[in-house]
């Protein structure tokens, strides 16, 4: 087990945006999670990568409650840039490099390329697909042990996406967990093996895929639909 | 930490490009006015340096707390918190970041200064007066006329007084974000809360004074009591706003 997650809550002006939440993931799995706008997934994984603190509840990673310098070893890619202003997309890749000892620039540089980026870019003029390339770039350019992709595939074209999933598999082994929020259920529905449903912040329900998949049962969407 | 400084004074980089060329602009109409005999010239581009240089001072003071808002406010936070690096760390990084740009201004100010006074004489036509005022500058400082304690003084309470401000500010800006974070109205909080801190702090300094004078006052009034008086209470505000950070702070 990599993280564990017990009674987890985090609350916005009153309001829960994730309550008591239990999870755990185990090392080398792929979790896609899955559920309805403002159902809690961002703040969960803004939870885990140490951006924002629980109101209550504690995380563990690998055994130990979740510290600063945890974040060497989980990579987080936000649903939005937060480059700053002034930064290229060359900047970025020496920012990675200055902060993470797990970032490889080689394979940054390979991804810019297989996404249409120059490094001579600015960030902040991106479009907000090309920007997403730069995020998941310089997010899977890490050989981060735990690596949070949230809404990897939202506003990024076709052949992009086709992209995002193979490096995912490809980079996927028994030593890196992968957790994928998403909306876009079929995509990741080839190569994702456990689901996390949450609804109102809470976990509904945790499915492993290839149990379902060996036993012939229902298709992700199916399932989804059935707990939603 | 010296990485994370780094980026904390690339963040700076445009404010200091404007002063630079807003500082060039003045000091070519200041020596352009010099150069052609004209008056409004010269007076108007002085004018002009002063005031700038007043202003320039006072927003080099408030910037990085801005900064530090703007950080807070905007995903850029993200920047800043997804490194593995400690909060007091990210905290001192931009601690030390807005020292270097005030001495940076200072530098440049000082400079400029320098500069303009050294057209100015050499250009009245008489370079010998130049000379002269330069050697008297050099000999009022080896032969201690000049006491430089008073200037080295005067710049320590300059200093000390900066870093409280910036400190204050931290700890307001971090209120807003954290423990105000509930309120609609947290900005405006923060922002009548770095004056009532300024305050209280304020009025402890006066109980400062109260204590028996070991060591003598200073130039400007100053004993060993004030001055570790604004030590003391700029290490409790960065204790204050690093602990409140590390246990409440989201981004």
């Amino acid at each position: 087990m990599i993280l564990e997650c017990r009674n987890l809550t985090k609350s916005y002006r009153g309001k829960r945006a994730v309550s008591n939440l239990n999870v755990r993931l185990e090392e080398g799995k792929i979790y896609g999670l899955l559920g309805e706008n403002g159902s809690g997934k961002t703040t969960w994984m803004k939870m885990m990568a140490g951006l924002a603190k629980p109101s209550q509840g504690e995380i563990f990673y690998n055994g130990h409650p979740l510290n600063y310098m945890d974040k060497n070893e989980i990579a987080y890619m936000a649903t939005e840039s937060f480059y700053y202003d002034y930064m290229k997309v060359s900047d970025v890749e020496k920012y990675y490099a200055d902060f993470f000892q797990d970032f490889n620039p080689q394979k940054f540089k390979e991804l810019i390329a297989r996404f249409g980026l120059d490094g001579q870019m600015k960030a902040r003029n991106l479009s907000s697909g090309m920007n997403a390339k730069l995020r998941i770039a310089a997010t899977l350019a890490r050989d981060a042990k735990l690596c949070m992709l949230d809404e990897p595939l939202n506003g990024v074209d076709y052949k992009a996406r086709e992209d995002i999933i193979s490096i995912i598999v490809e980079e996927a082994d028994e030593n890196r967990t992968f957790v994928i929020s998403t909306h876009l259920i079929e995509e990741v529905e080839s190569f994702v093996e456990k689901a996390i449903f949450i609804k109102n912040g809470e976990l509904i329900k945790l499915v492993d895929l290839e149990q379902e998949r060996a036993a012939g049962g229902r298709s992700l969407a199916e399932i989804y639909i059935s707990v939603m | 930490m010296l990485k994370l400084v780094k980026y904390e004074w690339k963040k700076q980089r445009t404010s200091r490009l404007v002063i630079l060329g807003l500082l060039a602009a003045g000091l070519i109409a200041f020596w352009g006015g010099i150069l052609f005999r004209n008056d409004t010239v010269t007076v108007l581009s002085l004018a002009f340096l002063y005031t700038f240089a007043v202003m320039v001072l006072f927003y080099t003071g408030v910037e990085s707390v801005l900064v530090f808002n703007r950080d807070l406010r905007t995903k850029q936070s993200y920047m800043l918190f997804m490194v593995p690096k400690s909060i007091w760390q990210i905290l001192g990084a931009k601690f030390v970041s807005a020292i270097l740009q005030m001495l940076f201004v200072f530098a440049l100010f000082f400079t400029a200064g320098c500069l303009s006074l050294a057209a100015a004489i050499w250009h009245s036509g008489k370079i010998e007066a130049f000379v002269q005022f330069a050697e008297d500058l050099i000999q009022a400082f080896t032969e201690h006329q000049f006491d430089w304690m008073v200037l080295v003084e005067a710049a320590f309470i300059l200093f000390l007084g900066w870093v409280l401000i910036i400190m204050i500010g931290f700890l307001a800006v971090i209120l807003a974000r954290t423990v105000l974070a509930k309120s609609r109205f947290a900005g405006l909080f923060a922002f009548i809360l770095f004056f009532l801190i300024n305050v209280a702090v304020e009025w402890g300094f006066r109980f400062s004074d109260l204590l028996p004078d070991v060591a003598g006052k200073g130039y400007f009034g100053w004993d060993i009591w004030n001055i570790l008086y604004y030590i003391v209470a700029c290490g409790g505000l960065f204790l204050v706003s690093g602990w409140l950070a590390d246990r409440k702070l989201s981004v």
